[in-house]
């Protein structure tokens, strides 16, 4: 940089280590120099094209560098840079960042810029799928969960991108899409209850019986398709537990139970340690509404599943087990 | 026998790392403060810091992170920049007409003050009323926290480091916490684990962040269904801990979900050998632990993997606080931190 023309006029100001500087990085010389140029145009506070540039090299070469990032919002801010240019460039660098949680709050700050999501609410939601800005950042995401159907970020902003755009109507055919390629996906899973809700707080859902009904038969579904796959028994007992309790004892326990006497699915299902944790959770809830004498036969239920647990189905989580069944036990 | 990490291997690992790291660590650099405090506490946690950082070293190091302190000039202007930086990659301190350039960082901050204590400094030359200003800045409306001026970036390792950062300086007028709690319990999921934000997905590193955060604040009474989270981090166990429902294991939640179980009072639960046996296949030839088998060892993953492996045998190595990643014995030390 110190040959170019281009950078003449700028005096590079050098990392100062001090004397004894702690976990040194053995920087590359262009490393090095392009952050010392970065220091001296970033501490004048620069608006230019160079240094746009320069910035996008830096935080490609260090994505966590968290003030670069501050830096180059302001310079497309104040530079007027085409949001699409620079939506294209985070794309372009996101292949070799794709765990950097900056890159993602930048391209949510950009797709706030470039379509006012008080905007687009005042849309029909037809209308919103096919804005080409809407459709290319879900496509964006697309391509990243496809390469990693598990990246945390992307669903995050996945959540983000429904929620800011309203989106709610196609989120559950996505989310069936990505249960169906990976049924042990818990994103996807998560996802589901994400579109469910609506996004409503969980004192402001109200789980419809027929809904419920609808998502018991789907996690049966789904178990017997794979039974040793915690994301499917998890989905469902969270779900009950916070906005139908009562329907796993009257619903969820008597389609488990058809399920584990089913002749030909049985055994995979009863040898599973979510189809026992299960029982333990739903016996325990049933407990809480049942009469003296009621009530200690399920208990009884409930600790013999502890029992199986530790001694056969879970055995790496015995000492838990053991300490559940002591609970219920005391209770 | 009782399984052992290969200590000597991984004291000089830890000892490498604060004489220098390696090119590929390039993209560490924002975050050297980090490395710094982990190469410490795995040392620490090894019983062997004493032995590995000679006094006169100390000091230097002392020297240089309180090189990295952002010390504002004490107008409004630059208060919410106030703390510690990442590392000397930013700044100069005194050339800037454009403040956000040399940014202090309340992760930073937190990793500061804590390699601070390890190498025995009495963090007298903390400002402590400029980084408990710059904490109220930070705070939102929701009351998580950002880690910085300028980004959009916030969720609960932000609260996490803030309620680490005031329970070490001992003031916590920096916080709400009513609003830090409320934050907190918005990001439980109903598999009874803790999230990023409301309606994500349950991470060990969140289960941590927002787990220790409510034990610092002194209200774990918050969790809205304690044992189920309890249960949703002993859950992570299986040929080592996962962060993710489905995941692989990854040595790193030895400590992340580890830790929140022993804040949960989870201890006797958990099946050492499970723990250990994957530890160990993560310890690598020439010292340090991967975050998988067969992969390189890096500060992070090795330090954490260490802390992890101590909780399960709290009888061979330093005892180590699961809510600051310092050695117990200064923790209990500090001012108001509980526990």
């Amino acid at each position: 940089m110190s040959q170019q023309e281009e950078w003449k006029d700028v005096v590079p100001i050098p990392q100062d280590d001090g004397k004894n500087p702690v976990c040194p990085i053995a920087y590359t010389d262009e490393y090095r120099e392009m952050t010392d140029y970065f220091r001296a145009v970033m501490a004048s506070g620069e608006v230019s094209q160079r240094a746009l540039k320069l910035s996008g090299r830096v935080i490609d070469a260090n994505a966590a560098h968290y003030t670069a990032w501050v830096y180059r919002k302001k310079l497309v801010l104040d530079l007027g840079v085409d949001i699409s240019e620079e939506l294209a460039w985070v794309a372009e660098i996101s292949g070799r960042h794709i765990k950097n949680y900056q890159l993602w709050h930048h391209r949510e700050a950009l797709l706030e810029l470039l379509l006012d999501p008080k905007q687009v609410a005042l849309e029909p939601q037809d209308q919103r799928m096919r804005n080409p800005d809407i459709r290319r950042e879900l496509q964006f995401i697309d391509r990243v969960i496809d390469q990693d159907s598990k990246n945390f970020h992307a669903w995050s902003h996945r959540q983000w991108v429904v929620r800011a755009y309203g989106l709610w109507d196609q989120e559950m055919a996505f989310v069936d899409t990505q249960i169906n390629q990976d049924v042990r996906n818990n994103s996807a899973w998560n996802q589901r209850y994400f579109a469910l809700t609506r996004n409503q707080a969980a004192d402001a859902f109200v789980l419809t019986k027929e809904a419920a009904d609808a998502e018991i038969a789907y996690v049966i579904d789904k178990i017997k398709l794979a039974p040793n796959n915690e994301s499917p028994w998890s989905y469902i007992l969270g779900l009950l537990l916070r906005h139908a309790p009562a329907m796993l004892y009257e619903d969820l326990l008597p389609s488990i139970n058809a399920l584990a006497s089913d002749k030909n699915g049985a055994l995979a299902v009863v040898s599973t340690p979510f189809y026992w944790s299960a029982l333990v959770d739903i016996y325990e809830k049933q407990a809480e509404v049942l009469d003296a004498e009621q009530r200690d036969a399920v208990k009884g239920l409930a600790r013999e599943a502890c029992e199986s647990l530790a001694e056969q189905y879970d055995p790496v989580r015995a000492k838990y087990w053991k300490y559940r069944k002591q609970e219920l036990t005391a209770q | 026998m009782a399984p052992q990490l290969a200590v000597d291997r991984h004291a000089r690992y830890f000892r490498m790392c604060l004489s220098g790291l390696p090119q590929q660590m390039t993209s560490l650099d924002a975050a050297r403060m980090t490395f710094v405090q982990l190469s410490l506490v795995g040392l620490a946690a090894l019983g062997r810091l004493d032995e590995m950082v000679a006094a006169g070293e100390r000091a230097q190091m002392v020297e240089w992170i309180y090189g990295q302190q952002v010390l504002g000039d004490g107008s409004a202007d630059c208060a919410a920049y106030c703390g510690f930086r990442g590392g000397s990659l930013f700044g100069p301190h005194d050339l800037c007409d454009n403040v956000a350039a040399n940014s202090g960082n309340v992760a930073a901050t937190y990793s500061a003050l804590c390699a601070l204590l390890l190498l025995g400094d009495d963090l007298a030359r903390v400002d402590g009323a400029a980084i408990v200003r710059a904490l109220r800045l930070l705070q939102q409306e929701s009351g998580c926290f950002a880690p910085h001026p300028g980004t959009t970036e916030r969720d609960p390792r932000f609260v996490y480091c803030a309620c680490a950062i005031s329970a070490i300086l001992g003031d916590w007028s920096g916080v709400d916490r009513d609003a830090a709690v409320a934050y907190i319990v918005s990001c439980s999921n109903p598999d009874g684990g803790m999230t990023q934000a409301p309606f994500h997905e349950s991470h060990g590193g969140h289960v941590y962040c927002c787990v220790a955060s409510l034990a610092l604040m002194g209200r774990l009474d918050a969790l809205p269904d304690r044992a189920r989270t309890l249960r949703w981090a002993l859950q992570r166990l299986g040929a080592g801990y996962q962060g993710r429902v489905n995941k692989p294991p990854d040595s790193c939640y030895a400590f992340w979900v580890g830790a929140a179980v022993e804040i949960l009072g989870g201890h006797d639960l958990v099946d050492p050998s499970a723990v250990d046996a994957f530890l160990m296949q993560c310890e690598t030839r020439f010292g340090g632990i991967a975050k998988w088998p067969d992969a390189h060892p890096d500060p992070l993953h090795a330090a954490l993997g260490v802390v992890g492996f101590g909780f399960c045998h709290p009888d061979d190595l330093p005892r180590m606080s699961p809510t600051l990643l310092l050695p117990a014995a200064l923790a209990e030390r500090l001012p108001t931190a509980n526990r």
